[in-house]
């Protein structure tokens, strides 16, 4: 049962909804508007709401301006090779923690989760450290290893996981599949549902993912897209129309994963509780 | 004989996941807790030194104080917000899916995409919301140098109100509708079944959201940083902005060390409070 406000409220409700979602979504699309201004629109100080004439060129004059293709590339790397790597670990773990039986399991799972408490910026430091030291900085794998698998992953997968009825696994080592074959054929098919939300929220926020690509990338063509945009911005503040047009390209993803998202949206999130 | 099996599977699995948590997680936290005890040099041995550094220091406190007040106005204003949000979508509304989706897109979106498009809508020459201000005839603001902290609070509650509803959502789903009934028969209005019902038993969730607001509010470094790099002056320089100058503008690991030993042991405290908050509600 939901709880109902007055009648004649619902029209109250609507007033504040649509001024509110108009608040959230009127920013963003003024983006596209500013994206396609002309030089001198967005210098002139008076507002454009509407571009006189269309500049799709700043599309192709941004990526002449600076390496655009390159961060672009960085960051789906980036934010690839870290969803390949949470598919791969996160249910893997997941399975371990939710059906199987082990000394020492419980420390293993409560070191796992009481990751979740450290800020970045402890780890940061001094992973920071060991990568100059390794001379990681600059490189890929200095990118994507601190991210390699996270404990929500974990934890989300083995929600996942638990409920699933132990006669399948039975079955299967009476049937004398190994271990690692039931993994793979009884428990993993399973999860596809839940695999499909994993990976779409891990690629969207590692591509959004600003602290880490600041600190671990100094060289121009090493910059993810994020940094690139905000670094490109401070050497040319007054091209607006640029740095909306590069927001728009970093804001792709995040669009088709809203697109695909829509209906689950809001439960996926309350299920994952990504932060 | 099967027992044994499954331990050898189970931590052959694990493997790679002991590795990782063991080398990027729990080797970094030693190190840091280690090198806070050393000097700029990274040589000199000064124990506590530094922390008791950091407590006189006059720029530390002063970090630490605005990002006190910066999480004081977002928790305040986003859960506010963020829980009127969820009561009006909490009913059968038309579109209520759409909105609620809609509503959590800058949730979703880049702190650089949020960060730069704000410092454009807020610019005083090229920005567009003074222009719109005066065009109802309001005066226009000099939104980030005259209240920087104000402005970055806007910010943030606009970026996050929709991740807040969700939790609040979550939160009123939980309230039996038979209380509702019951308080309707009694006569109660609208208002009076909003503060005796719906308000009281989403006190686990408020504290819940607060908590959890209040540990993202203290590491809070992107945002000020796109948007005023941290100024003017040092009026938005949050404590994670602090220690991301005193590691590497400073290059003063030792001492950026122990500033992130003292952001541990708060969020630590925070995130128990939190569980047991959690485990309390449950039972």
């Amino acid at each position: 049962m939901r709880e109902r406000l007055f009648p004649g409220d619902r029209v109250a409700a609507y007033v504040v909804l649509v001024l509110l979602g108009l608040v959230t979504v009127l920013p963003l699309l003024y983006m596209i508007v500013l994206a396609l201004q002309s030089d001198g629109e967005v210098q002139s100080g008076d507002p454009v709401l509407w571009p006189a004439d269309l500049q799709w060129g700043n599309f192709t004059r941004l990526f002449e301006a600076a390496p655009f293709g390159r961060f672009f590339v960085n960051s789906f790397v980036m934010a690839g090779a870290i969803t390949v790597s949470h598919l791969v670990f996160d249910p893997l773990v997941g399975y371990v923690f939710a059906k199987l039986d082990f000394p020492g399991k419980r420390i293993a799972f409560v070191a796992v989760l009481s990751t979740l408490m450290v800020p970045f910026f402890v780890r940061m430091l001094p992973i920071y450290s060991i990568f100059a030291s390794l001379g990681w900085i600059d490189s890929y794998q200095g990118l994507i290893v601190p991210f390699l698998m996270d404990a929500y992953g974990i934890f989300l997968m083995r929600q996942f996981i638990r409920p699933l009825p132990d006669e399948l696994i039975e079955a299967a080592r009476v049937d004398g599949a190994g271990e690692f074959r039931i993994y793979l054929r009884v428990i993993l098919p399973q999860c596809k549902p839940a695999l499909a939300v994993l990976g779409l929220f891990t690629f969207v926020f590692q591509w959004n993912e600003f602290l880490w690509p600041l600190i671990a990338t100094s060289r121009t063509e090493m910059r993810t897209l994020p940094i690139g945009l905000t670094l490109f911005n401070q050497e040319y503040f007054t091209q607006w129309n640029l740095t909306a047009a590069g927001a728009l390209i970093l804001f792709v993803p995040t669009a088709i994963f809203f697109v695909i998202t829509q209906k689950f949206l809001v439960e996926g999130i309350a299920l994952s509780g990504l932060k | 004989m099967i027992r044994r099996r499954q331990a050898l599977t189970a931590w052959l699995f694990l493997t790679p996941a002991v590795l990782f948590f063991a080398l990027l997680f729990f080797v970094p936290i030693g190190n840091q807790l280690l090198t806070g005890a050393y000097g700029s040099d990274g040589v000199s041995f000064v124990g506590l030194g530094n922390f008791t550094r950091a407590f006189a220091d006059p720029e530390v406190l002063h970090s630490f104080l605005i990002t006190l007040a910066y999480a004081a106005g977002t928790l305040v204003v986003g859960t506010a917000v963020g829980l009127g949000l969820a009561v009006i979508l909490n009913q059968s509304l038309r579109g209520r899916t759409l909105f609620r989706s809609v509503l959590l897109i800058p949730y979703l979106t880049s702190v650089s995409i949020i960060g730069l498009l704000w410092r454009n809508i807020l610019d005083p020459q090229v920005g567009i919301l003074n222009r719109l201000l005066e065009a109802v005839g309001l005066p226009g603001q000099t939104w980030l140098s005259t209240h920087p902290l104000a402005t970055i609070v806007g910010i943030t509650v606009w970026s996050g109100a929709g991740y807040t509803m969700v939790l609040f959502l979550a939160g009123l789903q939980g309230i039996p509708g038979l209380y509702y009934e019951a308080a309707r028969i009694d006569g109660a209005g609208p208002w009076r079944r909003f503060f005796a019902i719906t308000l009281p038993l989403l006190a686990p969730t408020t504290l819940f959201v607060s908590i959890i607001g209040l540990i993202s509010t203290l590491q809070q470094f992107a945002l000020p940083y796109i948007v005023t790099g941290g100024g003017p002056g040092n009026a938005t320089s949050l404590y994670a902005h602090r220690l991301f100058i005193v590691a590497f503008n400073d290059n003063d690991f030792g001492y950026a060390s122990a500033l992130s030993v003292l952001l541990l042991i708060v969020v630590l405290i925070l995130s128990l409070a939190q569980l047991r908050i959690g485990e309390r509600t449950d039972a």
